[in-house]
């Protein structure tokens, strides 16, 4: 209360400061285009002049930013065809690893985008934080996948548009495996044996793309996933209590570091573009990265036969499991002031005409009955391993848990840190949040 | 009318420093002041509820491992732009000095870095050091370029501190030379007559009189390389993962990035407060002694 | 960048013994080689950002085969440049005007004040410059927050008028002294309202150092990183650095479009320099010293 007094306070100086002393030079109104009229709704008649809403859109997907535009321009025309409401769409792409600082600090400061993307696992921290708004009920609910549905719903309530929704394990060079008459290995040791015969034929295993933190980190996200689904079942929860740690699941590392040991080089100068497209030129046999790029290893190499299996990660073939996911989602900012046309738009994601075809451009697995498209090849694979139950749900770990992973697996890397060290810092950061939720 | 004169003054002075003092007081001293309140917190981004916790928050930055090495990482950073900074400039200054119209030319040249931002100026090296050099190593054979300027925390300090450098020299460089034109050229002269060879000359004769200079070159170095920032971040980030992380890159993320812990940043922050003040403090008493002696 | 011909002067120009000239052929080399490493990212800058991208792979020194304009105009539109380079415009305006306008009154009066409150309130002012500004930014962003300066470029001007009117008033409380007081005298002798005095007479006479601090300031809002990233959470305010930042962070494999909007954030400030260039050393080396 005396914070707020005091701010308004200085708030009145500030202004009264401004009004005495500098007449003309501080005060510069809103530059420019007009500001978006803030009432919502509007079936304003045909006849006056379309009414002008501007959106908010931030999604972390530069690779993907021409195929948005391309979409969102469609809303545009359809938006003032069918309401006659002129839409403005500030879309805003900023690479994975600035997107959650950017965004925290735009929600904690109440300067929400009125549509963001976060990850599904985050859900729970920004639905409790009240950041996300409730989307029961939308008609894009309905199309989806059932299955799909549950991994964006909070407390019985859908909190967010799923886009990419995924089963996944780590990417291989289809061509090079069958050259080496290879198949993907399901235990560690086999692991031990492809990666040798590859060396001794001179192919790097392994692809390192390190640049972006994110990347490295989805070795643990597999590697976790793989090791605590199979054979610790309750670690989450026993973590959450206080009486596990990191140091029980040890066994992480082992395929952690058969990979780093058998990269390519530089693997901190490379990005996700320029290992997409090394991984696209055969640079290597293999590479700890999603379907999800598959649109960005296409591009450069449209012949490039890849595939999708799970990783070894004990001596128990049946450990090698895919990781079934949903990432990257929608969310409405309840703050919203443009409520009706944000959801217009959201719902326009999953149009029955034309999400298809956007789908299906950006190479994302089906997830609603929309989607009409033929499903892709290492869509198939990862799902013949599903249908022979070797699956689970992506682990969800507590807010901030992710990130430091990643960090930490860098500093792994280039020896910076040791497994004790990873195994304190991680269990650190899991019990400082989940004590300040 | 006594009195009236009497408190005239303060009443216009007050009113003269009153806009500035608000502007001072609301943007730097209030955030300083609750700084060292939320130090004692445990405040956290998402969660605007806090408590006291003492000084809990200052233990836990001394056992932080993280921020120590990063305490480590920019005292050697410091060290290094100390001595190759000034004796850099120092260099330039009195080469340029001693040339003839190419003068205005150098001078021009080696300031120009410091009109960029080294957000700008790190990009433009990273690419230098990402693409040109291993260019040069596979085209030209040069193998001794072909390493990880970036990526390899062995090579990416001295990358950090070429950019550094590159940014900075120059401004140093002017002060010199402000300095090297307050030497009376009679003086110089003077000394030349004597016999004195090149070498001589600048040590006992303009050494001395670019020494007020040397303090504020030292100054603003520690100053700013404690500080260091931009360089950092836009180079490496601070990565491999922490690798090459400064105390303003650690802060940065503690507060800003993943966990938003405001209370324990701000401890962090004290602290880089304290060392500051310490060093200058020491810095400034050396210095100043030292001058009055030469 | 250097010619020749400047070489040649530079070395007509020295006629001393033949000792010497050694000595300053070497010191011209070292000068030389030294000027072609600080300019080298930029020359490296401009020619890679007018290549097309596998033109630049596969001969990065060398010039480009034909001349891709296409990047300056991607970049062009990606960094939104007129609406950043006013954005920037905007941020340093408003911070230059307050802090020359404000610290100048202050500075003016404390000089001229005697007694217990003036020392005080200059002291007040001066400790500041010891505060590193990381031990202030966490709740410097949160109180900017609440004031709703947030976002905005304009608010983000009023926050450097508080970061750096302590500086400027250290400096203008110098230079004042160096200014006659008979004449404030005389002026107050001829019924001149202290204001009027202040504005008619004293602010004229203080160009000198105003136009230093100008200096400084301006280039400091302009090429400042920290704050504007953590104040300008709307991207319609983002400054021309923020711009680039954000363009390298989502094309960030895109050297030639990278290229070509460093090349134009670089732009307004090189040109800005070599036109008032004399001024800004001058103006530089005068802080740096009465500081």
């Amino acid at each position: 209360m005396k914070r707020a007094l005091h701010l308004l306070l200085t708030l009145t100086m500030l202004v009264a400061v401004l009004a005495a002393c500098s007449s003309g030079t501080n005060k510069n109104g809103p530059s420019g285009s007009a500001s978006p009229s803030s009432a919502s709704g509007g079936e304003a008649a045909a006849t006056e002049p379309p009414k002008k809403v501007e959106l908010k859109v931030f999604m972390s997907f530069p690779r993907f930013k021409d195929q948005f535009e391309r979409y969102f321009a469609q809303f545009k025309e359809k938006q003032l065809a069918e309401k006659n409401i002129d839409v403005t769409i500030q879309l805003e792409m900023p690479n994975a690893d600035q997107a959650k600082q950017i965004l925290q600090s735009r929600l904690s400061s109440g300067d929400a985008p009125d549509l963001y993307t976060l990850h599904a696992n985050d859900i729970p921290t920004y639905y409790d934080a009240g950041y996300v708004a409730d989307l029961t009920g939308q008609p894009f609910v309905a199309k989806l996948y059932e299955a799909v549905t549950e991994t964006v719903k909070y407390d019985g309530k859908v909190a967010a548009l799923p886009l990419e929704s995924l089963s996944w394990g780590y990417l291989y060079n289809k061509t090079i495996f069958k050259e080496q008459g290879l198949t993907p290995p399901q235990t560690l040791d086999e692991m031990k044996a492809v990666t040798e015969k590859l060396q001794a034929a001179g192919v790097k295993p392994f692809l390192l793309a390190f640049q972006e933190s994110w990347i490295p980190q989805l070795m643990m996200a597999l590697s976790l996933g793989g090791t605590v689904s199979s054979s610790h079942p309750d670690w989450i929860q026993k973590m959450n209590e206080g009486s596990a740690s990191y140091a029980d699941v040890r066994s992480v590392f082992d395929i952690i570091d058969i990979i780093m040991a058998n990269g390519t080089d530089k693997p901190f100068e490379t990005g996700n573009e320029a290992g997409s497209a090394e991984f696209a030129n055969g640079k290597a046999a293999m590479w700890v990265q999603g379907p999800w790029n598959a649109e960005t290893i296409l591009k450069v190499n449209p012949e490039m036969d890849f595939g999708v299996a799970p990783l070894p990660v004990s001596s128990n073939p049946e450990d090698a499991m895919i990781n079934l996911a949903t990432s990257t989602s929608l969310a409405l900012s309840p703050t919203s002031k443009n409520k009706d046309v944000a959801l217009d738009l959201l719902n326009y994601i999953l149009d029955d005409k034309d999400s298809s075809a956007l789908f299906e451009e950006l190479k994302f697995n089906p997830i609603a009955t929309v989607h009409q498209y033929e499903v892709f090849p290492w869509v198939n694979e990862a799902s013949s391993y599903v249908s022979q139950g070797k699956a689970y749900l992506d682990l969800k770990l507590p807010n901030g848990v992710t990130d430091e992973t990643a960090k930490l697996l860098q500093s792994y890397y280039i020896k910076d840190v040791t497994q004790d060290d990873i195994i304190a810092a991680l269990d650190k950061v899991w019990q400082t949040a989940v004590k300040s939720n | 009318m006594p009195t009236t004169r009497k408190w005239k003054p303060s009443a216009m002075l007050l009113l003269f420093v009153f806009p500035a003092l608000v502007f001072y007081c609301v943007f730097t001293l209030a955030p300083a002041i609750g700084g060292i309140w939320y130090s004692l917190t445990d405040w956290n981004g998402l969660n605007p509820a806090y408590r006291m916790v003492g000084l809990s928050n200052y233990v836990e930055a001394m056992g932080d491992r993280f921020f120590l090495k990063s305490l480590w990482f920019t005292l050697k950073f410091v060290v290094f732009m100390l001595v190759l900074q000034n004796l850099l400039a120092i260099l330039l200054a009195v080469f340029i000095e001693a040339m003839g119209r190419s003068k205005v030319w150098f001078r021009t040249i080696f300031f120009m870095p410091n009109m960029l931002s080294l957000i700008i100026g790190g990009f433009m090296w990273m690419f230098i050091f990402t693409r040109v050099f291993p260019y040069g190593a596979e085209k030209l054979g040069w193998s001794l370029l072909n390493q990880s300027w970036i990526g390899d925390p062995r090579y990416s300090f001295f990358s950090i501190l070429a950019l550094s450098l590159w940014g900075g020299v120059g401004y140093l460089m002017v002060i010199y030379i402000a300095a090297l034109q307050g030497v009376p050229k009679t003086l110089k002269e003077a000394a030349a007559i004597d016999g004195a060879g090149a070498l001589s000359l600048f040590r006992n004769v303009t050494l001395p009189m670019i020494y007020p200079a040397l303090t504020i070159g030292v100054f603003l170095t520690l100053n700013g390389s404690f500080k260091v920032f931009d360089a950092v971040y836009s180079l490496t980030g601070g990565g491999p993962g922490r690798s090459t992380q400064v105390i303003a890159i650690n802060i940065f993320e503690e507060a800003f990035s993943f966990s938003n812990r405001y209370g324990y940043a701000s401890a962090k922050a004290m602290i880089l407060f304290g060392i500051v003040l310490v060093i200058s403090i020491v810095q400034l008493a050396v210095m100043k002694r030292r001058e009055v002696r030469a | 960048m250097i010619s020749p011909k400047s070489f040649q002067t530079a070395s007509i120009g020295i006629r001393q013994t033949a000792l010497r000239r050694i000595g300053a052929g070497g010191m011209f080399l070292f000068l030389l080689i030294a000027a072609i490493i600080t300019l080298f990212p930029i020359y490296m800058a401009l020619l890679n950002s007018v290549k097309t991208q596998g033109d630049m792979l596969s001969n990065i020194l060398a010039l480009p085969a034909s001349l891709e304009w296409g990047n300056y105009t991607d970049a062009f539109r990606k960094t939104n440049y007129v609406r950043s380079l006013w954005n920037t415009f905007v941020v340093a305006g408003t911070g230059l005007a307050g802090i020359v306008l404000f610290a100048s009154m202050a500075g003016y009066k404390l000089s001229r004040t005697p007694g217990k409150l003036s020392a005080f309130l200059f002291g007040l002012f001066v400790m500041s410059t010891l505060i590193p500004f990381h031990s202030i930014m966490i709740t410097l962003v949160r109180i900017s927050s609440g004031l709703k300066l947030q976002g905005s470029a304009v608010g983000l001007g009023l926050l450097y008028i508080g970061l750096g009117v302590a500086v400027a008033i250290f400096l203008y409380h110098g230079f004042v002294k160096s200014v006659p007081k008979e004449l404030d005298e005389a002026a107050v002798i001829d019924g001149c309202g202290e204001f009027k005095l202040y504005f008619a007479v004293i602010l004229p006479l203080l160009l000198p150092i105003t136009a230093t601090i100008a200096i400084l300031n301006t280039l400091w809002m302009w090429n400042d990183f920290l704050l504007p990233l953590l104040v300008l959470t709307d991207f319609k305010s983002y400054t021309l650095l923020l711009s680039t930042n954000m363009l390298f962070g989502e094309y960030n494999n895109d050297w030639s479009a990278i290229l070509a909007s460093l090349v134009l954030a670089m732009l307004p400030v090189i040109l800005l320099y070599l036109l008032l260039q004399k001024y800004i050393l001058h103006g530089i080396s005068e802080g740096a010293i009465k500081s």
